[in-house]
């Protein structure tokens, strides 16, 4: 079975790496399968200009699937805004490499300033709040990143593994393939759980699933293996999924997923 | 008008000064010029003519500030200090105390984050109470968030120096970010936020982004907070505006209240004569900038306890395309 998220690598540049906040961050980055290498420079220059020359320096080496960036490095006039100078650094040397600021300055005429004085419109790069909880820094950066993982887990009981094409239900070595959920069916899953992975309360429009039906009326043939998925999941955790759990339809405007309660 | 002021000055200062030089030493200058006394005279009348250009000049910049501050009396704070307006020099402040503020913060955030964690390995008895403390600080965390932004946002709306910056910004994408906000504190209620845009990819506005995310915000923390269940926020556009309808199935607003929804500092309980929850800024601000980026923010509500009761806000917001595709050619 694929590992969730195998292989991504968030370096985080940060001058309060030990504190509560950016522990808490790296834990939850850690739980989702990411390796969060964090820049530790060694003493004697500058503060800022020592961050500076060591996360160019670590980049180079560790090539991270993106960087967590802070803003303010230490308390010197001149280490304010450091991390917008890094960020410029970053900018031009990998121009694609995704860039979360995390800061306190994620509004604001300093965000303003960072955005129309050193970023190019294409430039991947995005601000967060330090208050921000962890699992908003995780969405973030999952949208980021952009790829999809290889396996996404719907709550405890759920996992779409998306390199088998296949789904799996139960908890721990219980779990097993609900081998009915194949074709056309996986596909519908799949686009609602890629969506919920990177936006919880994104709807999907029925326009983006019936692609995945046929017959001469796609909405009903849709309705139906929908009810089907639900069904063959709800089976095997000994449950029946009602109309406003796991597969929810809004408004008759598209489709949702909602992770049922462990 | 205001940014030519400060060289207009300093120009008819500087004329002023060389007019008073060459009417004092009109004579001496005249004297070593021509060799005779008549020649004084045009050196006389060119030091009194640049003499009076120059205060005229400075007499305009002055009666000009004077009459901005008359016609602007909403923005009188804003006297030249230090070459910073009051405004500027306040939110500079205010930024000084947000950090200051926002360490202990960050601090207790992150222990709260850490025990949670701690917890969640080992789970075991733990007090109910200790629970609801975690989580009273995660669910204020976002507030104390919008509070901070809502002072920022208010100083500089007050700004006479206030511009709009047209960015390029993609409202699906701020909507996403709010919802990623809020999901699990609406979870964490019992209550769901969904959102979608017909189209489904909205595409590219050229806008205020702080504003568009600053009014989105205000509106989906209002409507988690007054929500039964659900949340809805849905995306549309027309060939000149973009629309963002913020929908909650709370119990709704009577009509007699509705019209005072926006304005400052007023919030239900002051009706109800009770303490008030908020600070009442956060519609006032929300509508504020929606007109002054040329849109606007009404409300629809429905409060009969046994129909379909709902509030529903509706933003309008100019997409400005077509001013920007002109400004490119």
């Amino acid at each position: 079975m694929a590992r969730v998220n195998a292989g991504h690598r968030i370096l985080v540049v940060d001058d309060e790496s030990e504190s509560a906040i950016v522990r808490a961050v790296r834990r939850r980055l850690e739980e989702e399968g990411w390796d969060t290498p964090v820049i530790q420079p060694e003493s004697g220059r500058s503060l800022g200009e020592e961050f500076e020359a060591a996360t160019l320096w670590s980049i180079e080496q560790e090539l991270p699937d993106a960087v967590l960036l802070d803003v303010r490095f230490g308390e010197h006039r001149d280490d304010q805004f450091r991390g917008l100078g890094i960020l410029g650094e970053i900018i031009e040397r990998w121009p694609k490499l995704p860039i979360l600021m995390f800061t306190q300055y994620a509004q604001g005429p300093d965000r303003e300033t960072a955005v129309r004085g050193s970023l190019k419109w294409d430039a991947q790069v995005d601000f967060i709040d330090k208050l921000a909880s962890p699992d908003e820094v995780v969405l973030r950066l999952r949208r980021l990143i952009g790829t999809s993982p290889e396996a996404i887990p719907i709550g405890n009981q759920i996992l779409v593994d998306v390199n088998s094409r296949l789904v799996y239900v139960g908890a721990g070595d219980d779990r097993e393939a609900a081998l009915e959920i194949q074709g056309m069916k996986f596909e519908i899953f799949r686009e609602l759980a890629v969506t919920w992975y990177r936006s919880p309360g994104e709807l999907v429009a029925f326009g983006r699933l019936e692609r995945y039906s046929e017959g001469e009326d796609p909405r009903a043939s849709l309705r139906v293996r929908i009810r089907e998925i639900k069904d063959v999941i709800g089976k095997a955790l000994n449950t029946r999924f009602g109309p406003s759990e796991l597969i929810i339809n809004i408004r008759d405007q598209g489709y949702r997923l909602v992770p049922p309660k462990s | 008008m205001n940014r030519f002021l400060k060289p207009i000055k300093v120009c008819g200062a500087i004329i002023a000064l060389v007019g008073l030089i060459l009417l004092v030493l009109a004579p001496l200058i005249g004297e070593s010029v021509f060799d005779s006394l008549w020649a004084i005279e045009p050196f006389s009348y060119i030091g009194g003519a640049l003499l009076i250009f120059g205060l005229g000049a400075l007499a305009w910049t002055f009666a000009w500030i004077e009459w901005s501050l008359r016609k602007k009396p909403s923005n009188a704070m804003s006297s030249q200090n230090g070459g910073h307006s009051w405004s500027e020099t306040t939110l500079q402040y205010f930024q000084l105390f947000d950090h200051d503020l926002g360490r202990p913060l960050r601090r207790i955030a992150g222990k709260e984050r850490e025990l949670r964690a701690v917890i969640q390995s080992n789970p075991g008895t733990i007090e109910p109470g200790v629970i609801d403390l975690l989580d009273e600080i995660e669910r204020q965390t976002p507030n104390f968030r919008l509070m901070m932004s809502n002072i920022q946002i208010l100083i500089q709306l007050e700004s006479p120096e206030n511009e709009d910056a047209l960015q390029p910004v993609e409202p699906n994408e701020v909507v996403r970010r709010i919802a990623d906000r809020y999901t699990s504190v609406a979870a964490e209620a019992g209550k769901e936020i969904t959102w979608w845009s017909e189209p489904s990819e909205l595409g590219l506005v050229y806008a205020n982004t702080n504003a568009i995310e600053h009014i989105v915000t205000n509106l989906v923390d209002n409507a988690v907070r007054f929500a039964s269940t659900h949340v809805e926020v849905k995306l549309t556009k027309n060939p000149t505006h973009f629309f963002v309808r913020v929908w909650d199935d709370g119990p709704g607003i009577g009509a007699q209240y509705v019209q005072h929804l926006f304005d400052r500092g007023w919030t239900p309980e002051v009706v109800r004569r009770e303490e008030k929850s908020s600070s009442g800024l956060g519609l006032f601000i929300a509508r504020s900038l929606a007109r002054q980026s040329g849109g606007d923010l009404t409300v629809e509500s429905d409060d009969r306890e046994d129909g379909d009761h709902h509030t529903a806000f509706l933003l309008s917001l100019p997409s400005n395309i077509s001013a920007h595709v002109n400004s490119v050619r």
